[in-house]
């Protein structure tokens, strides 16, 4: 599960009670070799979850005491450094590591911590961020927590936990509430921990993983909570890379913290498409594709943003584009 | 750090960053880097001016020189830098939403 050498790397978070540990432990269990690490943060004196994963004690490492995200991102860190010392004396590699997470923790510090240690990034991959919400009370929990929020907005795949609970009906609205607030992020359903292999990333699920980033039309949907609004941006012509960069920079200097997510495919005029994944201030390293995964080759970009009205953001992200000579480019706002 | 010519070279930026690093690391594409760089501080250009702020490159081509009218002059290493820098010489922040710079940048010639 190595790519260009490096291991891969899952955030699973979820709120208290959403299913994160069954969801681990069926994973855990359906795997033949002991190459995948744990790292359980917990929060509270008693790491009641950490028992539940027992079977992984050998090779998991817990995080006592306080949240991943609040002032322990240093444990964090020094956790992975541990393993990747353990793994020195260890009867073969390590393939993955999974960080399951406090259920009130942001998942973008987390992501924060491991892309910014000098060691850690070159051993680890961008990682894929798991969110579990259980359908019998999401639309509560969306509504009331910004720490539920704040996890949805960042995922890469959200596992609707819980179905067996509730109606059909309710696992709709359930799927309706998170495309809402985060159109990029792929939505599975999953009844005891059954769709385990999200934790997973090989070379297929990647390949979806990027192919996610082609958006469905989010027009129609409510908007999730007052201050957050997505948005989808298409350009019929190729962009200027090297004006994205100025204006994508400084619009993150000045309002990062409110630019929740921005996820894409962008067409910069050469073969493939240039795949962008920002997460507030985190953007992971631009990825150029050699070929587009669809017949389609226009730049889709979908904006999560709080305070800030969409329509600004796509009107000046279009004059950066004319000030660096691409007058003919059309843009075409989607919701 | 380069010994010949002891610069060091910290983090790319991810905006700078060459998206092809094959061709980098055989060092094939250094003019294709100058004229991203090129492109790059003649918008930034259009853009600080909104601030009274003028930007170019040091001599190696890899850290940016940003100036005010006074005659301060500051290093920045990346493009990160640079809006920090910027926004500490024009005592206020930079915004890429600011109706006033966007209709500065609407009203050049974008062949400038």
């Amino acid at each position: 599960m190595r790519r260009h050498g490096r291991r891969a790397i899952t955030v699973l978070s979820g709120f208290l009670g959403s299913g994160k540990t069954t969801l681990l432990r069926r994973y855990l269990e359906k795997q033949a070799r002991g190459d995948i690490y744990v790292i359980i943060n917990e929060y509270g004196a008693v790491g009641i979850d950490h028992h539940l994963a027992r079977m992984v004690e050998d090779q998991s490492i817990l995080l006592q005491g306080g949240c991943v995200c609040c002032g322990r991102r240093e444990e964090l860190v020094g956790a992975l450094r541990d393993l990747l010392d353990q793994e020195q004396g260890y009867d073969g590699a390590m393939r993955q590591v999974v960080i399951e997470t406090s259920g009130l923790a942001d998942p973008v510090p987390v992501m924060f911590s491991l892309m910014t240690d000098p060691m850690l990034r070159h051993q680890f991959d961008v990682p894929l961020v798991v969110v579990t919400l259980a359908a019998i009370d999401a639309e509560v929990q969306l509504r009331r927590f910004e720490g539920v929020r704040k996890q949805i907005i960042a995922a890469d795949r959200v596992v609707i936990t819980k179905s067996d609970l509730t109606t059909l009906q309710e696992v709709a609205r359930c799927r309706v509430a998170i495309r809402a607030l985060n159109p990029t992020a792929r939505i599975i359903v999953s009844r005891f921990g059954e769709a385990f292999g999200v934790l997973a990333r090989d070379e297929r699920q990647e390949d979806r993983r990027r192919w996610e980033t082609v958006l469905p039309d989010p027009t129609g949907l409510p908007q999730p909570h007052a201050s957050v609004r997505s948005t989808s941006l298409m350009f019929d012509r190729p962009l200027d890379w090297t004006a994205f960069g100025v204006w994508l920079s400084m619009l993150l200097q000045v309002h990062g913290p409110n630019v929740l997510r921005l996820k894409g495919l962008l067409n910069i005029g050469v073969a493939g498409p240039v795949v962008m994944n920002v997460a507030q201030h985190v953007v992971h390293p631009p990825e150029h594709l050699p070929a587009w995964p669809s017949g389609e080759h226009r730049s889709n970009l979908v904006f999560i943003t709080r305070m800030i009205d969409p329509q600004r953001i796509a009107y000046s992200l279009e004059t950066f584009q004319y000030a660096a000579g691409r007058s003919d480019l059309h843009m075409v706002r989607l919701g | 750090m380069c010994l010949l010519c002891s610069q060091m070279f910290g983090e790319i930026h991810w905006s700078e960053r060459q998206l092809d690093p094959v061709r980098v690391s055989y060092g094939s594409d250094e003019t294709s880097r100058r004229q991203e760089r090129h492109a790059r501080i003649r918008l930034l250009r259009k853009v600080l001016a909104q601030y009274g702020l003028e930007v170019g490159d040091d001599w190696s081509a890899t850290s940016y020189i940003v100036g005010n009218r006074k005659g301060d002059e500051r290093l920045a290493a990346s493009m990160g830098e640079l809006w920090q820098v910027a926004e500490q010489m024009a005592g206020k922040p930079l915004d890429p939403l600011d109706e006033s710079l966007l209709e500065r940048l609407r009203n050049i010639d974008s062949n400038e």
